[in-house]
């Protein structure tokens, strides 16, 4: 994935559209948006910093997990998590450099003591507690020809997603042309979200 | 209840320097006090070897079984925790859920005929002796490993340290050694022996302060800015009165005094007293340094 952050305007329609798509429990952003004020009146200005995920070719959250629930999909290099393999041990929430998994640890509504909606029923019930959760590149969306739910829904096209493997790829193009830049190279783990300097 | 820790998440998000509160806060805290005892008993298992305690042995079977129910008590899942011996090749809590395992194993297989003496099998025969096997090999694991889990948390720069694996097993003997005097003194064994495993301690405790202090001292200079910020939080943050009142105070300036006889002449009570300051101490030092942990921010590079 490249996100453009020139085009990012932070309008959090990508962590909106996430929440929509896998119906994650309050406390969970598989996608979020940094934002941050910079400079001095009258030179002000807001900086944004979409993260998610960063499904590295390296994953230390695979190194570390103790069962095999944190995962490679050999297929496309999706890193995904088999809820069912999950102890909760949150090895992998230390392991991972970008602050991107989350321990959804026990029941919460929204509404807190309204009780949980007939939408929460339906869809953030669903998911198990006791468990780590992570953004997996909303891996059936993509299998079935679409594209992630947060790049789909960006107003300002400031996602790209592609096969980065592929020299010839939009993706591939984009970090050539205008020295895409990784966050925190330094770990080493490869990571296959890129992002366009402002 | 909930309510107040979804904000405090959202909260933490929100700011530059995420402090981790899944390893020691909330459930957290069993790993902390697992941890703890695990790393204790290991320690007073070998310095039970090595000194020939059999009591001291049971002390630390005991505690191995306590640090066992509260790794599972900290678990999200405890019921699924026979899959952690799944994935020994690169998870150090595997490896550790292994050395566990052998531990209690070996251990029962050796201490049941000390113990009780209708036992199946006696304490000179194989199975005893394959248990005593089982129980080392399980004990250098735990001896080991937590320094290494640490280490393999790259979120966190203060932990991911090569000198943190060395301060773990230095822990784990200081910790064996004080537990060993505790027990010594209980079954009221000749007061020169404590004496003589109070020169062992002292000597592990200055190898324990150095590194300590190279530990601190590396992550505030070469470290990067969470090392650094959590330096921060051990000496004058949110972690300050752990550090100072837990480690410093409890773990190394009470039992200095007792040992240099200021406070009281040397007897079996103020040996204990050492004993049971240091493994308190010991335990503050889990608890403070896992605390101070921050994670990685995400801002540094890009901007």
């Amino acid at each position: 994935m490249v996100i453009d952050l020139k085009r990012c305007i932070g309008c959090y329609g990508c962590q909106l559209s996430c929440k929509a798509e896998h119906g994650t429990p309050p406390g969970v952003l598989f996608a979020r948006v940094l934002k941050r004020e910079e400079g001095q009146y009258p030179t002000v200005r807001q900086i944004f910093l979409p993260v998610l995920c960063n499904h590295c070719e390296d994953a230390p959250c695979i190194d570390v997990c103790p069962t095999g629930a944190s995962f490679r999909w050999e297929e496309d290099g999706i890193v995904d998590i088999d809820h069912d393999k999950c102890v909760g041990c949150r090895a992998c929430m230390m392991g991972c450099p970008y602050n991107n998994r989350y321990f959804n640890e026990e029941r919460l509504d929204y509404f807190h003591d309204a009780g949980a909606t007939p939408y929460e029923e339906a869809r953030t019930m669903r998911h198990q507690d006791g468990v780590v959760m992570k953004c997996n590149f909303c891996r059936d969306r993509v299998r079935a020809g679409k594209e992630p739910a947060c790049v789909a829904n960006c107003p300002t096209v400031a996602r790209y997603f592609g096969d980065l493997d592929d020299p010839t790829s939009e993706v591939s193009r984009l970090i050539k042309e205008r020295d895409g830049f990784t966050l925190h190279p330094e770990v080493g783990t490869g990571p296959a979200v890129y992002y366009l300097p402002q | 209840m909930a309510t107040a820790r979804y904000d405090r998440l959202i909260d933490d998000l929100r700011s530059e320097y995420r402090p981790q509160r899944e390893w020691a806060e909330g459930r957290g805290l069993f790993l902390v006090i697992g941890h703890f005892l695990v790393g204790v008993a290991a320690g007073t298992w070998l310095m039970g070897l090595l000194y020939g305690v059999i009591e001291a042995l049971i002390v630390a079977f005991a505690l191995a079984c306590l640090g066992g129910l509260a790794h599972l008590a900290f678990l999200g899942r405890p019921e699924r925790a026979w899959k952690m011996m799944t994935r020994t090749a690169s998870s150090w809590i595997a490896r550790g859920f292994w050395g566990l395992s052998l531990f209690l194993a070996g251990g029962f297989l050796c201490l049941v005929p000390e113990l009780w003496t209708g036992a199946p099998w006696s304490a000179n025969s194989a199975l005893s002796m394959a248990g005593y096997g089982l129980a080392f090999a399980g004990m250098v694991v735990l001896i080991v490993y937590m320094g290494f889990v640490y280490t393999s948390s790259k979120a966190i720069p203060f932990w991911n340290s090569p000198l943190h694996p060395v301060l773990y097993i230095a822990y784990a003997c200081r910790g064996g050694t004080a537990a060993l005097i505790i027990v010594m003194t209980a079954s009221s064994r000749p007061i020169e022996t404590g004496s003589a495993l109070l020169e062992v301690w002292m000597a592990i405790t200055a190898v324990v302060a150095v590194l300590w202090l190279l530990e601190l001292q590396s992550a505030a200079t070469g470290g990067n800015t969470a090392a650094r910020r959590s330096v921060r939080e051990l000496l004058a943050g949110r972690v300050a009165l752990y550090f100072y009142g837990g480690i410093l105070v409890i773990g190394l300036a009470v039992p200095a005094v007792l040992v240099a006889g200021i406070a009281a002449p040397l007897s079996q009570a103020t040996l204990a007293a050492i004993g049971l300051a240091s493994v308190v101490g010991d335990f503050f030092m889990k608890y403070s340094s896992i605390r101070a942990g921050i994670y990685l921010p995400l801002r540094t590079h890009h901007e």
